[in-house]
């Protein structure tokens, strides 16, 4: 039983409408959450370059700064 | 998991409870003046066993202050109607029309329009038309059942009186009635009198062919009728057949 179905009311022909008919009426049962699209996450990948590159790239800093530190003192 | 939401999401509302919504259960407590004896012992063990089935919980509580033992129906914790002995409640849960709807539910129906009458032929007769006109153009004809259920029917007194419970107020209004039952007999909030109109009938239809929202699934309407039977196995959807054969009539 619904409470909010259930007012008083001075006639049959006042009586109010069941709520499931209302919310038809209004369309709010018909609304539907917007459907979840799953995109390719490549954020982990992404991620993995960057490290690499990053890694890569203080190695070979490194190895400059190394190799011409050596050289120098000759 | 998304998959299952998905699939969730694409589901019509009347099959959706029919698999996933369990009924709501009733409560019949027997109110005893003595301890129990072997006799009400035994009654007792028959009471449960004859309503193993149905959406029905039975206790029994002991009221030194009561002249006589009753029985007493709830649903939702409100009182819905006193018993003196226990043969007028034998058949609470089952009846020849409860059958049949059952049937017709786990046979894949859409609904089963149920028509409750007044005794007045005049009023009676012409909201019947009504229904069944907006049935014999609804693309659903094939799908939905119409079945008519006179109030003053006595195999059918504890299903007329389930009926006119499922609203407080509907047990003072002498007018036909159109309950629609889905699932596993759940009943709609009843379009009445002047209210079985062609539109509502098909809004009524539509609600139960619409795919099942989770604002529907949150806010289930309707009342669950007390029932014994089983609700395992049912059939595919009839449905679905028809909205694969023809996509248009599931928009």
């Amino acid at each position: 039983m619904r409470q909010e179905d259930t007012l008083t009311y001075d006639s049959v022909a006042a009586r109010p409408l069941p709520k499931w008919l209302t919310d038809q009426k209004t369309g709010i049962n018909t609304s539907q959450p917007p459907k979840i699209v799953i995109k390719k996450d490549n954020s982990l990948n992404i991620s993995f370059a960057v490290t690499g590159i990053f890694v890569l790239l203080v190695v070979a800093i490194l190895t400059l700064y190394i190799h011409r530190k050596h050289k120098n003192p000759l | 998991m998304l998959g299952m939401i998905s699939l969730a999401c694409s589901t019509r509302v009347s099959e959706w409870v029919l698999l996933n919504a369990s009924p709501e259960k009733y409560t019949l407590i027997c109110y005893d003046n003595s301890p129990m004896s072997d006799a009400a012992k035994k009654q007792n063990s028959i009471l449960t066993d004859n309503f193993k089935l149905a959406n029905l919980n039975v206790s029994r509580v002991l009221k030194e202050d009561i002249k006589q033992p009753y029985y007493a129906l709830f649903y939702k914790n409100r009182l819905l109607e006193k018993f003196n002995n226990y043969e007028d409640i034998k058949h609470i849960a089952t009846s020849p029309m409860r059958e049949k709807i059952a049937d017709e539910l786990l046979g894949g129906k859409l609904c089963v329009m149920l028509y409750l009458k007044t005794g007045d032929d005049v009023k009676d007769k012409n909201r019947l038309l009504i229904l069944q006109n907006a049935i014999k153009n609804s693309p659903f004809k094939d799908i939905i059942s119409i079945v008519e259920l006179d109030r003053k029917n006595r195999a059918e007194t504890h299903f007329t009186s389930l009926l006119l419970n499922v609203e407080d107020d509907l047990k003072n209004i002498n007018e036909p009635m159109l309950f629609g039952i889905f699932g596993k007999f759940k009943a709609l909030e009843p379009l009445l009198a002047g209210g079985i109109s062609e539109e509502n009938i098909n809004l009524m239809i539509k609600f139960l062919i619409a795919e099942c929202s989770c604002l529907i699934k949150d806010d289930l309407p309707g009342t669950d009728i007390l029932y014994s039977g089983i609700w395992e196995n049912p059939k595919p959807a009839l449905l679905n057949k028809m909205i694969d054969l023809n996509p248009s009539l599931g928009k």
